[in-house]
């Protein structure tokens, strides 16, 4: 009974398929070929529109808002990816002890913190960085004598920010790096003992290449995260871009854009912006990645 | 089949097991409590005191059999966001939206057929309600020449203070009349009595970040955004000089004005410890204490604003909120109807006061009593007539549909010159008012240049 | 002998560093509960548990539940909770269910246009999601699906990375043998979906659920943009009302927040295993 009747062999597969690809193709591929005309375009809403073809661009070249937030987001990104990654590859190797009791517990209480969700998380974070009554200026004030008016959500935005997604996300990258490092090769590691290699000469030549794999998958979705924050400082910052912008990123400028202003073809323009500069990091990030090994 | 499902059986874990569950009962729970169709006017405003405010008009509608209204409350980002996108899409949103000054201009910035709201202009001038309310507080809901709102106040400022701090230092407000007294006058407050190098009190609770209050204290001295014509006249040799002084309060070892957010328990706490003396104090603020400080009744008094000049004007206005009616409703007579009923009845206006301290913007209600009674949590002050004095001398306000951009370019500027004087320990006056006027004319050409882009609006030039 | 001895010193060391992370992680979570507990006037005069005056010892008679009555009974948290219920569900089990479905079809079955659409998916991996925001928006529009239901659960179960991550899992732990055998077997196609393929990828259905749940619960800013009644409104925009109405009533915040983490929490804990697996599946071994 090997061949069956070609009729029910050949519809089984689009019939499996067709949900994903009739979805995909309406609100994926279609919402992007309309990104690229929008982008062309000035509207008011998605009933007024009129073609400026590439005014958009022109002007997010001159756009000081837009060169803030591009600032501001390479700087979140850059922060992200040399402070966050490094304490999670810490933690991580903290946890890889053999045999450390409580390592599940472990985990799930540094993974926990995703779960909030950036709302909660943001609105936890606008009270605890609150001056004079927020959490942290008062354990800093009695502990460290720090002033109690610290200006965190005014001055120190980015810094606050940082702070923020560390706390959210060091967990999440911890895994990657945890299940990364629970699958070194332990008989690569003893035979480099014997060799009489130290546990930092260890470090370097067997463990670093092995979880090389993972930690750029986990660097480019780290790059992929940043560049698209939005609703964690939006949220905190109290739905604008904090004092002289200094909140804003280049999601944030979108949805300004598009849906504050009204301008769906500004904000398509500056989504374009993304999705190249995403294009650019991965290209560098492969490049670099392929060329170790 | 059986083998199927056996196989689905082990392909669904504990977990995935409780969200198939939750989806299935989720579904059956919406369908046996389906979103409720609520009949009636939907009516969304932003602010609880005014909820409590329309109660007794809804209740008295409701005893009189009319059309029920469902009042919700929502936070200002949200009711925007969902106000605009609804607006942008042309789609059914609520029947009439109370909205506030800064949200105002958002609505406004497309052509005129795209305004979400209701173009009253006839209406209002075959009614007569031209003539009744005090013209000013039109403006803000004004755009090229049609009037898109019903106003519903008119936000004198007066300046609020603790008095029993002040009275127990001896101190006579009646001596304040300009900016400078004020200073003057109040400086022995600031004594750092705890030795921390700080002071222990400020005089004024208002901040640099606070582009409202920035903008309430420069339409005080004259200072302006736009002009009548609708140009941006952000940078201005007066402008500069009304913004340097106030920098100088921000900023430097001689700074009087101390952060003291509001509509926050943190900065509540703040006001009851006496951190600040003074506070700008509008019609509606005066609600928010009484209701939100308690314990600070009976020694808080307002005054007259401090004048820029010696015979200048003595308050400002801040704020606002207008009733819109939204152009897709269905059924545009009965929320004409009820936006009449509430804003325009005798009771409401009676209400307005008594129970939110807000100024009725219908002239022909200032000379009720009301007004003068004495007010206990204002240590026993009329205060209802000081500020129905101010009324009619409050500035103009432009109705610029770039209004809100302007604003957030003001607050920029701000920013920007008290972090240059205080990262480079700049405080004289001058070198400051140069710098104000290099950051307004900046922040004057980022708006012309937004106004020059869109082509939706006729150039303005 | 001195191995032993090193062991336990190494773990002490790292129990040493571990503790007070963990409980650096944790003390906001603890912070949130107890401040959801408290009487608006005892929220500033203690961090954590309220406080007795006199005694300074905790004053558990001062605990309430106010706040999370005030919630359900006089704010109507309930239907936001039930729409989040319903719209984190149901776009997690049509989107596992779509995505796995076509991921399984792209890797396992031939049919025309299959190299097309696999590499298009590919290529719309790196589509950065907010450049779809706008054009979405306008096609919701056009299709009158703003202000409901459908439209914010449409767009969510076809992600490019979802059919990306079943595609990888079936290559991975689905062999033709077993699905050939299947056919030989008499089983219909469909069947072969249900009874062989499915169990084989369970780690990935759990995982994907879950990420998928948890996605859609935590959305926030886009549910705004697309509904009107505020009776679909779900939690996370409900939430965020608290704090933009009742701004200095910190109990009611905090209380609505808990109500917000508690079904996340729950079935991460049901999920904990596949989720983790079929996080680092991919990137381990692939």
């Amino acid at each position: 009974m090997s061949a069956d009747t070609p009729g029910r062999r050949s519809l089984a597969p689009y019939a499996l398929a067709a949900p994903f690809v009739l979805i995909f193709a309406v609100f994926i591929i279609i919402p992007l070929a309309r990104a690229g005309i929008l982008a062309l375009q000035q509207t008011y809403g998605p009933q007024a529109a009129e073609f400026v073809f590439l005014n958009n661009f022109t002007e997010l070249a001159r756009d000081p808002l837009f060169w803030r937030a591009i600032g501001n987001t390479l700087i979140f990104t850059l922060a992200s990816v040399f402070i966050q990654l490094p304490l999670a590859l810490g933690l991580a190797m903290l946890l890889n002890r053999p045999g450390l009791r409580g390592r599940g517990i472990y985990r799930l209480i540094f993974f926990s913190p995703q779960l909030m969700g950036l709302v909660f998380v943001a609105t936890l974070a606008s009270i605890i960085f609150e001056k004079r009554s927020g959490l942290l200026n008062q354990v800093l004030h009695w502990g460290f004598g720090v002033s109690l008016d610290f200006p965190w959500l005014q001055t120190f935005v980015m810094p606050t920010l940082i702070l923020t997604t560390l706390w959210m996300y060091v967990g999440f990258n911890m895994v990657y790096f945890l299940a990364a490092l629970q699958n070194v090769d332990k008989s690569l590691l003893e035979a480099a003992s014997i060799d009489g290699a130290g546990p930092w000469a260890r470090f370097r030549h067997v463990t670093i290449p092995a979880i090389r794999p993972v930690a750029s998958f986990v660097v480019l979705l780290s790059i992929i995260g940043s560049l698209q924050l939005f609703e964690l400082p939006y949220v905190m910052l109290n739905a604008t871009a904090g004092p002289a912008n200094r909140g804003l990123t280049i999601v944030m400028y979108l949805y300004q854009s598009g849906f504050e202003v009204g301008d769906l073809g500004y904000a398509s323009a500056i989504g374009w912006v993304l999705a190249l500069m995403l294009v650019g990091f991965a290209i560098v990030q492969a490049r670099l990645a392929r060329s170790e090994t | 089949m059986r083998a199927i499902l056996e196989a689905m059986a082990r392909s669904v874990s504990l977990g995935v097991g409780v969200i198939l569950t939750l989806a299935l009962a989720s579904v059956m729970a919406l369908a046996l409590w389906p979103i409720p169709d609520r009949p009636g006017l939907e009516m969304w405003i932003f602010s609880p005191e005014h909820q409590l405010l329309y109660e007794p008009a809804l209740e008295q509608r409701a005893a009189d059999n009319r059309a029920h209204v469902n009042m919700r409350v929502i936070g200002i980002p949200s009711l925007k966001s969902r106000m605009m996108s609804a607006f942008f899409a042309g789609i059914p949103t609520a029947d009439l939206i109370e909205i506030e000054r800064q949200m105002a201009g958002q609505a406004f910035t497309g052509p005129i057929e795209a305004v979400g709201f209701a173009d009253l202009t006839e209406l209002i001038a075959q009614e007569g309600l031209l003539e009744q309310i005090n013209e000013p507080s039109f403006g803000p809901w004004t755009s090229r020449g049609r009037i898109f709102g019903l106003p519903h106040d008119v936000h004198p400022v007066l300046l609020g203070y603790r008095a029993d701090i002040v009275e127990a230092a001896g101190i006579d407000v009646t001596q304040i009349e300009t900016w400078d007294d004020f200073k003057r006058v109040l400086a022995p407050l600031m004594s750092d009595d705890n030795d921390d190098g700080d002071p222990d009190r400020y005089l004024l609770g208002m901040w640099f970040t606070d582009a409202d209050r920035l903008e309430t204290v420069m339409l005080q001295g004259g200072g302006r955004l736009f002009d009548e014509q609708g140009r941006v006249t952000m940078n201005t040799e007066l402008n500069a000089r009304l913004l340097a002084e106030m920098i100088t309060w921000f900023v430097g070892p001689d700074r009087i004005a101390a952060d003291v957010p509001d509509f926050s328990a943190a900065g509540n706490q703040l006001k009851i410890e006496g951190y600040a003396i003074a506070y700008l104090m509008p019609d509606w603020m005066c609600n928010i204490w009484r209701l939100q400080m308690p314990q600070l009744e009976g020694k808080v008094k307002v005054m007259p604003m401090p004048a820029w000049e010696p015979g200048g004007r003595r308050t400002s206005v801040w704020g606002g909120t207008m009733l819109g009616i939204a152009k897709t409703t269905e059924r545009f007579d009965e929320s004409w109807e009820l936006a009449k009923d509430l804003y325009f009845s005798d009771a409401i206006a009676r209400e307005l006061y008594t129970r939110n301290d807000i100024v009725t913007p219908i002239k022909l209600y200032w000379d009720d009593p009301m007004f003068d009674e004495p007010d206990a949590y204002f240590s026993g002050q009329a205060k209802g007539r000081m500020y129905v004095d101010q009324a009619p001398l409050i500035p103009a306000r432009t109705s610029s549909p770039y209004y809100k951009l302007a604003i957030d370019r003001l607050r920029d500027a701000a920013v920007a010159i008290a972090e240059w004087s205080r990262s480079t320990g700049t405080f004289d006056r001058n070198a400051i008012e140069a710098r104000c006027k290099q950051e307004l004319e900046r922040a004057e050409s980022l708006v012309r240049l937004q106004m020059q882009r869109n082509v939706f609006l006729e150039a303005t030039p | 002998m001195g191995q032993k001895r090193s062991n336990l010193a190494v773990a002490v060391a790292a129990h040493t560093a571990l503790l007070p992370l963990a409980l650096l992680t944790l003390v906001p979570f603890f912070w949130l509960v107890t401040a959801s507990l408290k009487r608006p006037e005892d929220f500033f005069s203690s961090m954590f548990l309220p406080l007795d005056p006199e005694t300074g010892a905790v004053a558990w008679s001062r605990l309430t539940l106010e706040n999370y009555s005030r919630l359900f009974l006089e704010l109507g948290i309930g239907r936001a909770l039930l729409n989040s219920i319903f719209l984190s569900s149901a776009t997690a089990l049509l989107a596992t269910l779509s995505c796995a479905a076509g991921g399984y079809a792209l890797a396992r079955l031939k049919f025309a246009g299959r190299r097309a659409i696999t590499i298009t998916v590919l290529a719309a991996l790196i589509i950065p999601p907010p450049l779809l925001l706008a054009p979405t928006y306008q096609l919701l529009y056009e299709l009158g699906l703003l202000d409901s239901f459908t439209g914010l659960i449409l767009p969510a179960i076809a992600p490019a990375f979802g059919v990306f991550l079943f595609r990888q899992a079936t290559l991975q732990s689905v062999p033709n043998d077993l699905i050939e055998a299947a056919r030989i077997d008499g089983c219909s196609e469909i069947g072969i979906f249900f009874s062989v393929v499915l169990p084989l990828v369970r780690p990935m259905v759990g995982a994907f659920m879950l990420i998928t749940f948890l996605a859609t619960w935590n959305n926030f800013v886009w549910p705004q943009v697309v509904l009107q009644t505020a009776d679909k409104f779900p939690l996370s925009v409900a939430v965020s009302q608290l704090k933009g109405v009742y701004r200095q009533d910190y109990g009611l915040l905090m209380a609505g927040t808990c109500i917000s983490i508690f079904p996340p929490a729950a079935l991460f804990l049901l999920l904990q295993r596949e989720f983790i697996s079929g996080l680092t599946a991919g990137a381990v071994k692939g």
